[in-house]
């Protein structure tokens, strides 16, 4: 299996839609993944990770016209599934004077999924994670009524370009500090649901979000609403369908 | 001829305007009621209740089955002409008479409406009860007494009202739990170099331990042998078998990696000539 480190010496596979044919091997930094034809109407996959976890499954088909698609998703489902949100620690603090505004772009990480195509249906098969030391909880709030977060140490970027490959998508962040007095921006905790991811070869971004700081009463909160991106990059299917939408949120700043 | 023994059927009276056939037709929209009550149980379960969280399915599904067999018995008691309000008041004072002689069997049917209204717990919660040393999954709140699965695999049946006035401890109601162990390392070690070695091995190898808050790490006490080393870090509320078990195992493999010493107990002794 190639790690990241060989990546200069060997080609992954990229993002995309491919045949299922009569063997398919799909190569990603540090996970090998391969479907074999068994019979008419079957196919075995096998997909070992970067942990050295080896998964193995036989896909019954119903006709030979099936596809696999490999895409980013959202980083919610390394090592489990356990909640929406995102906690994305910004490396660098932002200073923001009051009344003003600033537009960035992050790396905010990934997940790999592999979905089946039957006709226009996409049917979630697996996913990966090309990283998952940098795949980790923490808690937004108090034991008893914080929420769940994932957790992302994160740099700036300097485009959309900047994404790496397999790990990173970009997101563009716009905060407007509406107060009167200077802000310290040091993470960013959303509702991760609501981006959707868009790849190109190798690279992906995600929807941006907008930050508001504003007064409400005698409180500061910070309002997060997703925004989208207007890109030609093609949009990924969402792995999980079935989550609760939460189309913003607000947090007091502290 | 089937008409015959229905007549024949309405003029056996039995008590009063009692006939057997109204006996007959009673027992049928009871039965009725109760395979219908029954069937809406049943199709509640397989097409609602999954999608619902598991103290609302049986509250509504109790509701359903109940509410169906009350308006069968309304049934059942005008078909036989039957009427309510003089039961209604001979009730009362039968209720009187039965409220005394059944006190526990009322006082776990209250604490069960209790319980159910104020929701200490919910069905699938990891409950713990220290005054009567129970732990497990609480598997149902019913009319009169409440199950826990225990870690064991075995179930313990709990009055309501025993239920409902002992300490609750909950497993599960705090978004996350917080796992701990003890460690002692030799004077000789060095405190900070053994805290960074434990933390680097807990947030490269324990994936559910959290972030934030940090793992934390509490000189106990200079003890007899070691300096001992008390070791906190959160986890999401259900993954307790991906903390706690695991926790020590990988302290001590940061330790010996590390080439820091665990101390087995020791005792220096000095000779008089020293």
């Amino acid at each position: 299996m190639k790690t990241m480190s060989d990546a200069s010496e060997i080609t992954f596979s990229n993002y995309g839609i491919y045949d299922l044919g009569d063997n398919l091997e799909l190569l990603l930094p540090n996970t090998l993944i391969k479907f074999q034809r068994i019979s008419d109407n079957a196919f075995s996959y096998f997909r070992e990770n970067s942990e050295g976890q080896i998964i193995e499954k036989i896909i019954p088909v119903k006709s030979n016209d099936v596809k696999i698609e490999l895409v980013p998703i959202l980083p919610l489902n390394h090592p489990a599934k356990r909640t929406n949100y995102a906690f994305l620690k910004l490396d660098k603090e932002i200073h923001l004077g009051e009344n003003s505004a600033a537009s960035i772009f992050i790396q905010c990480p990934i997940e790999i999924g592999i979905f089946l195509i039957y006709g226009d249906s996409h049917e979630p098969l697996d996913w990966v994670t090309c990283n998952p030391l940098h795949s980790r909880f923490s808690l937004y709030g108090s034991p008893d009524t914080g929420t769940l977060c994932k957790y992302a140490e994160v740099s700036l970027a300097t485009d959309y370009n900047d994404s790496i490959s397999y790990v990173n998508g970009v997101m563009h962040i716009v905060i407007e500090n509406t107060l009167s007095s200077a802000q310290t921006i040091s993470k960013v905790i959303f509702p991760i649901t609501e981006n959707n991811l868009y790849y190109n070869d190798s690279k992906s971004i995600l929807d941006g979000i907008k930050i508001i700081m504003k007064k409400r009463a005698a409180v500061n909160i910070a309002e997060v609403k997703p925004t989208l991106v207007d890109t030609e990059w093609t949009p990924a299917p969402a792995w999980d369908k079935s989550v609760e939408s939460v189309h913003h949120m607000e947090m007091t700043l502290e | 001829m089937v008409i015959e023994l229905l007549q024949s059927l309405s003029e056996m009276q039995l008590v009063g305007e009692l006939t057997v056939l109204s006996l007959l037709i009673g027992g049928i929209i009871m039965a009725g009621g109760i395979i219908i009550a029954k069937i809406a149980k049943l199709l509640f379960h397989k097409y609602y209740a999954p999608s619902l969280p598991k103290d609302t399915a049986q509250n509504i599904s109790k509701l359903i089955y109940f509410g169906i067999l009350i308006i069968s018995f309304l049934g059942f008691t005008s078909s036989q002409g039957i009427d309510l309000s003089g039961i209604m008041v001979a009730g009362g004072i039968f209720a009187v008479v039965i409220g005394f002689a059944t006190q526990s069997v009322v006082s776990n049917l209250i604490s069960g409406l209790f319980l159910i209204v104020e929701k200490p717990a919910k069905h699938g919660d990891t409950i713990d009860l220290p005054d009567m040393g129970i732990s497990g999954t609480l598997l149902d709140i019913g009319t009169f007494s409440s199950k826990v699965r225990r870690f064991d695999g075995t179930v313990t049946r709990i009055p309501n009202d025993k239920f409902f006035t002992s300490n609750i401890r909950s497993l599960t109601l705090s978004t996350v739990r917080r796992a701990d162990a003890l460690v002692g390392i030799s004077y000789n070690s060095d405190i900070e170099n053994a805290i960074l070695v434990m933390k680097n091995e807990i947030l490269q190898t324990m994936p559910f331990v959290l972030q934030i808050p940090e793992p934390e790490f509490r000189i106990e006490a200079l003890g007899d042998s070691s300096v001992n080393i008390h070791v906190f870090v959160w986890y999401p509320k259900d993954d307790w078998s991906q903390a706690q078990p695991i926790l020590l195992g990988t302290l001590k493999r940061a330790l010996d990696n590390a080439a820091i010493e665990i101390p087995f107990p020791q005792r220096v002794i000095w000779s008089g000539k020293d």
